[in-house]
């Protein structure tokens, strides 16, 4: 009997455009899950499994002109993405505002969060050359990185950060879009060199980092894009690219080592007193 | 031979246009503040400590100047993990060896460091490949 009931309930119900509409107003007023994308098309979504060699066997070294080059810098030089620098290369060094100019010229090299086994941050740990591992779940996606030991979690199912969620890797979400999957990551917390430890560039609670990320046959390759209204212009970005790890390649634990880690500090002709 | 005797220290000035052409670009952190690649500097001793670690390795020899004072060169290497990769092995510096190294020195007065080193045996044998602080690299080679 109650189920007759339901069934004849739920025909008149959806039977009638009053219940359409009402319908049609609660999905319009549903909260929006910005980044939440429960079933992408398989065909929009790229393989990106795998462990990938960003050594210089991929790519040039990071350098006070890699990634990050001022104009002619890299002609006639390999690039992050592989190619040769030439005269119509564009330079990728980011502008910087007076504020970042002013923490450049007063920096300290014995100040590098480095010497004290400080992770590396977005932009840099994408371009450390050192192998990075990606896991692809359906509610997230995983990096895992050599250097440093670092996991960062990219989520794909719409959960959005909170007042909890400050971090130095930041908090990222994703999305796949076009063969290509999509990061941004805020929440970052201030890093004397966050942007780039080589040119002495501090990046701060602002910066936004932007990464696409897809194949091009059995390259990895991805745009990194930052912004930094604290200290930056405009944006600034890089394309790079990873090949795929020797077979049965496996991670190797990193495990920094405080001191030889800061040992080498000594070497440092002392700038302040 | 006796462990810490000193068969030649030379930390000499040199423009060593040459060494600094040999250092491959490989690193995270650069070591152009902390090392001169315009000077060279070549120690012998007795290996008395190795680390290898990650970010960076250092390997300790023990030895003695013209007035006999013990000096202690600490010799920056690139991390061990990309040591691993270079073809290095754990056995290949061990404490008690005599070795020579030539390299860079460091900066700051007084201090003791070299890297973008080159070890080698008393009979001048290599030890392991050319490295350093800024390890061993090379231009991507492709797929």
């Amino acid at each position: 009997m109650r189920g007759t009931i339901s069934r004849a309930s739920l025909a008149r119900c959806f039977g009638g455009a009053a219940c359409a509409a009402l319908l049609t107003v609660m999905i319009g007023h549903a909260p929006p899950k910005l980044n939440a994308q429960s079933n992408p098309a398989p065909s929009t979504i790229p393989d990106l499994a795998g462990i990938w060699d960003g050594t210089p066997r991929a790519r040039p070294a990071n350098n006070p002109d890699v990634p990050w080059a001022k104009a002619g810098q890299r002609l006639g030089k390999p690039l992050p993405d592989g190619t040769i620098g030439n005269e119509n290369t564009p330079p990728t060094f980011p502008e910087l505002n007076e504020r970042a100019l002013a923490y450049v010229k007063v920096f300290d090299e014995a100040l590098s969060p480095k010497y004290d086994c400080q992770p590396a941050t977005p932009p840099a740990i994408e371009y450390d050359p050192y192998n990075t591992e990606i896991v692809q779940w359906p509610d997230r996606v995983l990096f895992r990185y050599e250097k440093d030991d670092q996991l960062r979690t990219v989520w794909m199912n719409g959960r959005q950060p909170t007042v909890h969620d400050w971090g130095i890797q930041g908090f990222s979400v994703g999305r796949y879009e076009g063969n290509a999957l999509l990061v941004e990551t805020t929440h970052f917390l201030f890093d004397i060199t966050g942007f780039d430890d080589y040119n002495y560039i501090p990046s701060s609670q602002e910066k936004k980092v932007n990464e696409r990320y897809w194949r091009e046959g059995n390259e990895l390759k991805a745009t990194i894009t930052v912004e930094d209204p604290l200290f930056l212009k405009k944006p600034a970005s890089f394309t790079t690219r990873w090949l795929p790890a020797p077979k049965g390649y496996k991670l190797q634990s990193f495990e920094c080592d405080p001191e030889t880690a800061r040992l080498s500090v000594q070497y440092l002709p002392k700038r302040y007193k | 031979m006796n462990v810490g005797r000193w068969i030649s220290v030379a930390a000499s000035v040199m423009a060593a246009g040459l060494l600094a052409r040999a250092v491959p670009v490989v690193a995270h952190h650069s070591s152009a503040e902390a090392y001169d690649a315009r000077k060279k500097a070549e120690a012998q001793g007795t290996v008395t400590k190795v680390l290898l670690r990650n970010p960076h390795s250092f390997v300790f020899i023990e030895t003695t100047d013209e007035k006999g004072q013990k000096i202690e060169w600490q010799v920056e290497l690139v991390a061990w993990s990309q040591m691993f990769i270079q073809g290095w092995t754990k056995d290949m510096l061990t404490p008690g060896m005599v070795v020579k190294v030539v390299g860079i020195p460091s900066r700051a007065p007084g201090s003791h460091g070299i890297t973008n080193a080159q070890f080698t045996r008393p009979d001048g044998s290599r030890i392991g490949p050319q490295g350093g602080r800024e390890g061993r690299g090379g231009e991507p080679t492709g797929p």
